[in-house]
């Protein structure tokens, strides 16, 4: 099979200079793509000092393209303002695919719109779960179900994630891929690791030394969290002052900041664990291993994860994990690698007794978790998972392998599907999909498909295709054959 | 009767397990007239279905046999390459499945449709929208004797009066209730204390009952006071909420856990306003049994008798506040124009009334605060349009008669026996009806009025029955379109148990 590379443009409100959870997967993944010879270019709003085209290293173009900022860091939604700047830069750059990622951004929604207008392929990358019952989330997942309406593929980042996302945007469960995060191993490691990996063959065998606990030697239990409300701080609160009378030989280092920090250091004053709990404040990304070295135990206490990359984090850097069973995160881990409890108190703290007996009586091989999380979760597997789907959307591998699908049916299924089994870009196909949304919002979906149509045929005549400059291509990896495991 | 609750169980099916998977969804989908997103979906998507990845366990419309026909015949070579093991819902394996691949057994397994669904009843419902009637009622009093006050029909001394006599007639009756309720409470106290005491004494009561607590009182929130729906239920929920009632006398921390709020407020205060004034005779429901925490019940009564003669000091002081204010408030609007006033105190009255806490428990410290300002703004906005410092007084003072106090004894009155909530009702009902008769009427000769307030009584019970019939009954036929999806996706619910505990060590 020959290996076709793509033209990729990643959309999202959230990236770099900004830290955060999606915009790290983004710059991985796409570091991972250009290594297996794709083009990637992100395009991002201007952040304060971030204007312009930016380079980052293995040759990723950014785009910090103007926009206003309302909140978080999510732009102000303009349907239709960005549609020229956004046919500009496709266009320039040849994009076939355009791959949006967070559905709190409005960047990557109205992108998608714009992409399918253009007639690209699309990809959409959901990061978190969402309700049904408060206005916030009815809002969003109406907004939702407008892009998705017409959006190729969605990738989402657990199961649950898949179950949310298929019920909000009322979507095929088939169109919906779970393509996990995943860790950079080699950033993540327990404190005596080697840092290189050995020389293949000569120690083959070699697993750290399994480091003995004493049963009176103090356990250290890391929590680093942004500390709000949904990461369950206020469980946290409750436990803390119980578990540390349970178990007189352990202390707390907390990492984080946030508007819960208040209550963490009034439950310390009142308790007067001072020497117990260390809380030490906002921390950058690049020293949370530093921290997490530091302890035995990480204790998650949050309340909906998607996925909860944090967790694999302290899983690779040698902690015995113990976490509330919400969201995705029965998902993430084994069960040897993590104790689970549920989000209450007094679950929290049995959990954490049975983490502590656990480890004092040395029955967990924390040593090995490292190696065995480098073998789940590593970002080159998830690009190959991502190319499969960019394969699968622009028909370069045949429908039946990708959605499974059987030949003989073709023509029953696809009204609205293309013959190679991706959607179809007929403006009446596509407004047939969108006018599907809902009895109001339908018509008012497809108002804004006409319009953002006649902004494109404006846009085509006005500035026409051939004027503008096509981008040159920085000089494309090669793919080392990596073929072995689709054979498999 | 029966007709309704036959067709409630026609709304309602049993939720089964089949029940809770979305093939409902689809199926209504089919049924209805428009188009749905699932519409689009499934009508592009149904076929791929019937395909190697066995993923139609979403929509099975009854078509089972004939996937199952075509996947034996498929036998495709790429599905017994990849079923080597079965699926499972984990990350951290690299499974023989593609990623889109969807497990037809697992696939949203732990979705619930209406997990917390509550099937109302007709005439429960009815009796709940009393409650309502009762504030809209005393809303038309109002408005009715300040149109009364204005047109000069009726004398503000007279409005005032009654309300006035009213309110200590029913102050009287209330005091008399609360200290019936005191001294059951000590009784049952004491009893209960014999006993359990002897039989196991438990240091950690405080937790236990609060625990107990919450959902009870969690539950009549949502359900318009469901709890309270007859009188021997309401007595039985109220001393079932106050739990384990052994407790109290084991720990040395009292909980009274049906008001919490109160507990913690603050006595003294000046009452000078209204707000701390009914906060304190709201604070006389619950003020003995604090004080009882430590004494015996023969200083109970003279701790009672403090509180009455406070409450009389801060009733005195209203008065006079009021009557201070008023030549102030008769002149505040003068610039204003009166439609723009109408309008104002028409939104003001619409707040009230849409802000009031109707499910309230006799407890609550001093509810709705918004819906009372509101109101009480309204009858200020109103009163500053009358020409005289009498007339702005006596509104004023009806004003805060109707809406502080009137509410207090209103739930109290509910709360103790359902006659009275009853004939409190009809006695509102009767009095907003015959009022709006009366302001509408004629004005030339005697007989006219009485007649038409007659008129006005029945014109208002029929309304009243209709809108309580109607609304209860749209209410019911609009469940079904209740369609709450919970799943692992939501954010949980901490369960903090030690949380009061050191809120209290505060």
């Amino acid at each position: 099979m020959s290996h076709r590379t793509y033209n990729i443009a990643m959309v999202s409100d959230f990236f770099f200079p900004q830290p955060g959870g999606v915009e790290s997967h983004i710059y991985q993944l796409a570091t991972k793509l250009v290594d297996r010879g794709h083009k990637i270019i992100i395009v991002t709003h201007a952040y304060e000092d971030r204007k312009g085209i930016r380079y980052l290293t293995n040759g990723i173009k950014v785009y910090h393209v103007p926009f206003a900022v309302i909140y978080r860091s999510a732009t102000f939604p303009t349907v239709f303002s960005f549609f020229p700047l956004f046919r500009n830069i496709m266009i320039r750059e040849q994009i076939e695919i355009v791959h949006g990622h967070a559905s709190l951004s409005s960047l990557c929604h109205e992108a998608l719109l714009h992409a399918r207008t253009m007639g690209l392929r699309t990809v959409f990358t959901d990061h978190s779960l969402y309700g049904f019952a408060d206005a916030a989330s009815i809002l969003t997942n109406k907004l939702l179900k407008f892009t998705l309406s017409d959006v190729d593929h969605i990738i989402c980042v657990s199961h649950t994630c898949k179950e949310n996302t298929v019920l909000r945007a009322a979507l095929d469960p088939l169109m919906v891929s779970v393509i996990p995060n995943a860790v950079v191993s080699e950033n993540f490691r327990p404190l005596n690791y080697p840092a290189e990996p050995p020389a293949p063959g000569a120690a083959f065998k070699q697993t750290p030394p399994a480091h003995q606990l004493g049963s009176n030697d103090p356990i250290t239990i890391v929590v680093i969290s942004r500390l709000f409300y949904n990461k369950g701080i206020d469980l946290l609160t409750a436990s803390i002052p119980r578990i540390l009378e349970n178990h007189p030989n352990t202390r707390f280092v907390i990492a984080g900041s946030g508007p819960k920090a208040i209550d963490l250091e009034q439950m310390i004053e009142q308790n007067v664990l001072q020497d117990k709990v260390e809380m030490l404040g906002p921390v950058r990304h690049d020293q949370v291993r530093d921290i997490m070295v530091c302890g035995h135990i990480y204790l998650h206490p949050s309340l909906t994860e998607a996925f909860g990359t944090v967790i694999v984090e302290a899983a690779s850097c040698g902690l015995y994990v113990v976490c509330t069973a919400v969201g995705g995160i029965p998902e993430v881990l084994p069960g040897h690698m993590t104790v689970f409890a549920n989000p209450e108190e007094e679950s929290i703290v049995t959990a954490m007794g049975k983490a502590i007996a656990a480890l004092r009586a040395n029955k967990v091989r924390t040593e090995r978790f490292h190696d065995q999380v480098k073998a789940m979760y590593s970002w080159d597997n998830i690009a190959k998972r991502t190319e499969r789907v960019y394969r699968g959307i622009t028909g370069d591998i045949s429908e039946s392998e990708f959605y499974g699908y059987d030949e003989r049916n073709a023509a029953e299924w696809s009204a609205t599907r293309g013959r190679s089994g991706v959607r179809s870009f007929a403006l009446i196909d596509r407004l047939k999909r969108y006018y599907g949304c809902g009895v109001w919002a339908g018509k008012l979906f497809c108002l804004c498909v006409v319009i953002d149509y006649l902004i494109f045929l404006f846009c085509e005549w006005w500035w026409p295709r051939d004027r503008i400059d096509i981008a040159a291509d920085w000089p494309r990896k090669q793919l080392q054959s990596d073929d072995e495991d689709e054979k498999a | 009767m029966t007709t309704t609750a036959t067709r409630n169980d026609d709304t309602f099916p049993p939720l089964t397990r089949s029940a809770t998977l979305p093939i409902d969804v689809g199926s209504s989908v089919r049924a209805r007239s428009h188009l749905a997103p699932e519409d689009a979906v499934n009508t592009a998507s149904l076929p791929p279905r019937l395909n190697g990845f066995e993923n139609n366990g979403l929509h099975d419309w009854g078509a089972e046999s004939l996937p199952r026909r075509l996947r034996s015949k498929l036998g495709s070579r790429s599905r017994s390459r990849r079923r080597k093991r079965n699926w499972k819902k984990i990350l951290w394996v690299k499974q023989s499945y593609p990623d889109n691949y969807t497990d037809q057994m697992t696939f949203l397994d732990s979705l619930q449709r209406n997990p917390r669904l509550q099937p109302y009843d007709f005439w429960p419902l009815v009796a709940d929208s009393t409650v309502i009637v009762q504030q809209v009622c005393s809303v038309i009093v109002f408005v009715v004797s300040f149109v009364g006050i204005f047109t000069e029909r009726v004398s503000p001394v007279a409005v005032v009066g009654w309300g006035s006599f009213a309110t200590f007639v029913g102050w009287l009756i209330w005091d008399w209730w609360v200290g019936q309720e005191d001294e059951d409470e000590v009784l049952q106290r004491q009893n209960s204390h014999r006993i359990r005491g002897a039989r196991h004494p438990r240091p950690e009561g405080g937790n236990a009952s609060t625990v107990a607590n919450t959902p009870s009182a969690a539950s009549s929130v949502t359900n318009l006071g469901s709890t309270e729906r007859n009188p021997s239920q309401a007595n039985l929920g109220s001393t079932d909420r106050h739990p384990a009632p052994g407790n109290w006398g084991s720990s040395d921390r009292l909980p009274s856990p049906g008001n919490p709020a109160v507990m913690r407020q603050h006595p003294g205060g000046s009452a000078t306003s209204l707000q701390s004034s009914t906060s304190q005779t709201s604070r006389n429901t619950t003020d003995p049994r604090d004080g009882l925490k430590h004494r015996p019940s023969a200083p109970l009564r003279r701790g009672r008798t403090s509180l009455r003669l406070s409450t009389i000091k801060s009733a005195v002081l209203i008065y006079f506040t009021i009557l201070g204010l008023s030549p102030i408030l008769k002149s505040l609007t003068r610039s204003t124009s009166p439609d723009s006033i109408w309008a104002m105190s028409f939104w003001l009255l619409a707040i009230n009334i849409f802000f009031y806490d109707y499910s309230g428990g006799v407890g609550v410290k001093f509810p709705a605060s918004l819906s009372t300002n509101a109101a009480l703004m309204a009858s200020t906005v109103l009163a500053s349009r009358l020409p005289s410092t009498g007339q702005v007084f006596s509104l004023t003072l009806f004003s805060i008669e109707v809406f502080g106090l009137f509410p207090v004894f209103r739930r109290y009155a509910r709360h103790r026996s359902w006659q009275y909530h009853i004939a409190l009702t009809v006695l509102l009902v009767v009095g907003a009806g015959g009022g709006v008769g009366l302001i509408l009427g004629e004005r030339k000769d005697g007989t006219w009025p009485r007649r038409n307030g007659l008129f006005g009584v029945f014109v208002g019970v029929l309304i009243a029955f209709v809108a309580m019939g109607a609304s209860s009954w749209w209410l019911i036929g609009l469940q079904k379109y209740k369609n709450a999806m919970n799943g692992p996706w939501d954010q949980a619910r901490p369960i903090i148990i030690s949380r009061r505990q050191w809120d209290d060590d505060e």
